[in-house]
């Protein structure tokens, strides 16, 4: 996935009275209509073309909708079997074989087969897909060589294309041949193979989708999946706590505080692959031109400098920041590998190597490198006097937390000499001003990918903004050949364990150069009313997305409480007697009938006042 | 009457010309690239995808070019495909809002209006009353409030429920999702989903009408031709109703057919707060994502709609006030 682009996050209001319970549900759905789950959220999705998609919510919709050549276990992210059963490397670690699972058959009755997982990868590739062809730049071709195996050969030896790096959904070939720009096509109602399909799409709205009748793996317990989009995180916590919703992500730590102790509301605090840092410019104006990139903008020069960058580690304290900002709800960060990933691929720095809170030794580090207060104004100066330590440090209106961040890091700059300007300014605006280097430090965050190779990849020196005006991935314009020389061998590298091996050192490598602070690991805020709905399957396990947003595990699992299942509980959420109330669709408000009276009152009485001026004014000229 | 007439209508259609090639430039010189903003944490981003996203957005051709097209696109009403929503065009994607918006926000107005303008014909006319006293307060209150702060503290009461307010109603939206409802049930519904925010619109935009009404009343009744009307023994009634109101009524029609151009533009907060799928919020967000065509096409639907609604003002004026149209 990529940078995290939350378009919404901006009010938050204080605690909120307790009430709830919701009266005046004025027609229920009769028990036999379907069973609707209904998830409320403020991010909606933008697309349903998977070639397009970019969002975290999208990818709800495609992992519902369609199947991946492997797919992530509930229990650890590890590599599963989904559309394909098994993979042969051959000897060299350029060719792959898919063996495919056969008699799969799409929602319009056209048979599945290896034709159509060769043509996706392809069309992924050759148009640019806006995420996916991401993994496939090491992919040199692609075939089905019969209905049920594919031959992937790639441009140089690696693993990656062994397990579930290819994170990329199978689509219909059948369905998605012929167009001449594939990215324009809506793809709306969806042809797919998995067990939802997106059957109505209000923008603004909703979202619903239904069971796919050609789905033949376990059969789902809920008819209907809706999402319901608001705007204010407030409405979403209104609309739980009412029950107009089943379940809902929060991004405001406060809100989803507030529903906590709602009755028949159960909350979790998930871990996701999410990180949030303070990012440096670490030099787009003093870089040696390589290649497309030519130094442009006006950085700080102290930021070229690592000791600076290290003291300014050094001077924040993740803890504190986690605590007093997300409500400690969000584990302090370190490297860019979160805690979710492979198998062995975090790297945590030892005690010895850690830039851990320490002001005292953060200001001892500027004096050792030269950065004296001359002039006696708490400011240092660049060594030799002259230029003082005075950065711009950009937040981002869409995000609360990077706003309610920074009185807390400007304060622990000041008191290593370092001033600092706070601007908040929108996602789009931040991203204009990076890669026109045009910044000292600013507050982002990203989603990575399970498996760290796109993570580390962004910060090669060729992912830099090359010339001010393009975008690039590596926004601290960070650039050290040690880095990208080891990550291109371990990309190519066939051996696990080495593997892994190389990941940590690239990660030693970027943690202890200290061009990102890396404030904390983002959770994933859920909510669930216990009363309606169980059988949420947390991904990764004990505590991971209850909608297990990378697979369609906790979508086959999830239904109505008191339905009886037999071969027990799965996963969380409250038992409860009795038949769930609210999974049909429910309208709130008052009736027709009252609607009507309200109608015909207002008309009796502009009648009776137009009346009663009418015979005034006539007594009067008379 | 003719001359003024023909003379108003081009000057609306002038207008509309200088919005429409106002517009490209307008946000063509915005800083950044849109094609960028969409790969932004891509890893498939190389300089390749970018060329390739560039010539699906029509970006790659000369800045003349693209405003030769543009220009002709626009006069057969072809405003393009939305770079945010994509794969989708801009028609589509504003026809989808323009009734809701129009509804919540048009009726909200009007109503707002009528109570207004009948508070402030009130309050001007017993000026100093109690009522007046009280009614000036309360206007003044709600004109200054933050209409998204009353919005929380209404949805809180009556769609979360708090204390002894009833949570009656939907927290948000147009109308239920998945309930398949048509005919008269799906009109309850969205009648339904309407009453809050319809409700603290009306009370956020009633304040103005109050006030100006007051305000233009109080002035009239100081004039001599009511005096005269009271000299020659007309009654009370007859001399607000049929002297002071028409005469104080011409500036405060002036802001209430302004502000019906304004109802495209949507309520941003209202919206927000109540998730009602309205154009100002998608105005917003076609800013944040630098949707180009999609603000374009929202830009001339508000500039469209205030010309119009300038337009009928100024006819209407003409009509009602024969000094406009000699002038």
């Amino acid at each position: 996935m990529g940078r995290i682009w939350r378009l919404i996050r901006v009010f938050t209001v204080g605690a909120m009275l307790v009430g709830g319970g919701s009266v005046g549900i004025a027609s229920a759905q009769e028990d036999d209509g379907p069973v609707v789950f209904t998830i409320g959220s403020t991010d909606e999705i933008t697309t349903l073309n998977p070639l397009k998609v970019y969002l975290a919510s999208e990818y709800y919709i495609l992992a519902w909708s369609y199947h991946l050549p492997f797919s992530f276990a509930p229990e650890d992210l590890s590599a599963v079997p989904d559309l394909a059963t098994d993979v042969e490397v051959s000897e060299d670690g350029m060719t792959f074989t898919y063996t495919l699972q056969g008699g799969l058959t799409w929602s319009d009755g056209q048979p599945m087969t290896a034709e159509d997982m060769a043509f996706t990868m392809q069309m992924y590739q050759d148009s640019h897909a806006y995420i996916f062809s991401g993994y496939l730049t090491l992919m040199d071709s692609i075939e089905a060589v019969d209905e049920t195996t594919v031959v992937l050969r790639s441009k140089q030896p690696t693993s990656l294309y062994a397990g579930n790096y290819l994170y990329a959904y199978v689509l219909p070939k059948h369905v998605w041949e012929g167009f001449d720009r594939p990215k324009q096509f809506e793809n709306y109602p969806n042809v797919g193979s998995g067990p939802f399909l997106v059957e109505e799409w209000r923008t603004g709205e909703f979202i619903r989708m239904v069971r796919n009748p050609e789905w033949s793996g376990p059969e789902p317990y809920i008819d209907e999946v809706v999402w319901r989009y608001f705007k204010s995180q407030d409405a979403v916590a209104e609309a739980l706590k009412a029950g107009e919703i089943d379940f809902a992500y929060f991004t405001a730590p406060n809100i989803f505080n507030s529903v906590k102790d709602e009755p028949n509301i159960e909350t979790m605090v998930g871990v996701l692959p999410s990180f949030d840092e303070i990012g440096m410019n670490t030099g787009s104006a003093y870089q040696d031109p390589d290649g497309a990139f030519v130094p442009h903008g006006d950085g700080h020069p102290a930021l070229t400098d690592v000791m600076v960058r290290r003291a300014i580690r050094m001077a924040i304290d993740s803890q504190q920041l986690s605590e007093k900002v997300y409500l400690g709800y969000a584990p302090p960060g370190d490297t860019i590998v979160p805690p979710v990933t492979i198998a062995g691929a975090r790297w945590e720095p030892p005690e010895e190597e850690r830039l851990a809170w320490d002001i005292e030794a953060a200001n001892a580090l500027l004096d050792e490198a030269g950065y004296l207060d001359t002039d006696g104004d708490g400011v240092r100066e660049m060594p030799g006097g002259g230029q003082p330590l005075e950065f711009r440090y950009f937040v981002r209106t869409s995000d609360q937390t990077t706003i309610d961040a920074a009185p807390f890091v400007q304060s622990w700059l000041e008191q290593i000499g370092i001033k600092t300007e706070v601007t908040a300014m929108s996602s789009g605006r931040l991203g204009d001003v990076i890669n026109a280097g045009e910044y000292d430090l600013f507050d982002w965050g990203w989603i990575p990918d399970i498996d760290p190779n796109s993570i580390l990849s962004y910060f090669t020196c060729d992912q830099r903004p090359p010339d001010g005006t393009s975008y690039g991935n590596n926004d601290a314009y960070y650039c050290n050949p040690a880095y990208d020389e080891l990550f291109l061998q371990q990309q190519s590298e066939l051996d696990p364990q080495r593997r892994l091996e190389m990941i940590h050192e690239l990660q030693r490598i970027f943690y202890n150069d200290a061009a990102y602070v890396v404030k904390w690991y983002s959770p994933l805020l859920q909510a669930y009313r216990t009363d309606t709905f169980t059988g949420y399957i947390p991904q990764p396990q004990p505590e991971g997305d209850l909608l297990s947003g990378y697979s369609r595990d906790a979508i086959l699992s999830i239904r109505p409480v008191g339905l009886d299942v037999g071969g027990g509980d799965a996963g969380a959420g409250g038992e409860d007697e009795g038949a769930g109330p609210g999974t049909g669709a429910e309208t709130r408000g008052v009736s027709a009938g009252v609607w009507i009276g309200i109608g015909a009152g207002v008309v009796v009485l502009v009648t009776a006042i137009l009346l009663l001026r009418r015979r005034r004014t006539g007594e009067d000229e008379a | 009457m003719r001359g003024y007439l023909i003379g108003k209508v081009a000057q609306a259609l002038l207008t509309l010309a200088f919005v429409v090639v106002f517009n490209f430039f307008l946000f063509r010189v915005m800083p950044g690239d849109p094609a960028a903003l969409l790969l932004r944490g891509s890893a498939a981003f190389n300089p390749d995808t970018l060329e390739q996203v560039r010539v699906d957005l029509g970006l790659d051709r000369p800045l003349p070019a693209q405003f030769v097209t543009y220009l002709g696109d626009t006069l057969r009403l072809n405003l393009g495909d939305s770079f945010f929503a994509r794969g989708r065009s801009v028609n589509t994607v504003i026809a989808e809002r323009v009734w809701p918006t129009l509804l919540l926000v048009g009726t909200s107005t009007i109503a707002s209006a009528i109570i207004g303008l009948v508070i402030g014909i009130y309050g001007g006319w017993r000026r100093g009353s109690a009522f007046d006293v009280g009614s000036l307060g309360f206007t003044l209150f709600v004109y200054s409030m933050p209409e998204f702060w009353f919005g929380i503290l209404v949805l809180m009461a009556f769609a979360g429920g708090v204390g002894p307010f009833p949570a009656i109603f939907p927290t948000g939206g147009y109308e239920t999702p998945a309930a398949g409802l048509t005919g008269l049930s799906h009109w309850v519904d969205v009648l339904n989903h309407m009453v809050l925010p319809f409700f603290v619109l009306t009370v956020a935009y009633l304040g103005e009408y109050a006030i100006i009404m007051r305000n233009s009343l109080i002035d009239i009744m100081g004039d001599d031709f009511i005096t005269t009307a009271r000299a020659k023994g007309v009654r009370e009634q007859q001399v607000l109703w049929r002297h002071a109101v028409p005469n104080a009524l011409l500036p405060t029609m002036t802001l209430t057919i302004l502000s019906l151009g304004f109802v495209f533009g949507g309520a941003i907060t209202i919206e927000y707060v109540f998730s009602w799928p309205g154009l100002g919020w998608l105005t917003v967000q076609a800013i944040d994502a630098k949707d180009f065509p999609l603000l374009q096409g929202l830009f001339l639907l508000f500039s469209a709609a205030v010309i119009l609604a300038n337009l009928v003002a100024d006819l209407l004026y003409a009509y009602l006030d024969p000094r406009v149209r000699a002038g």
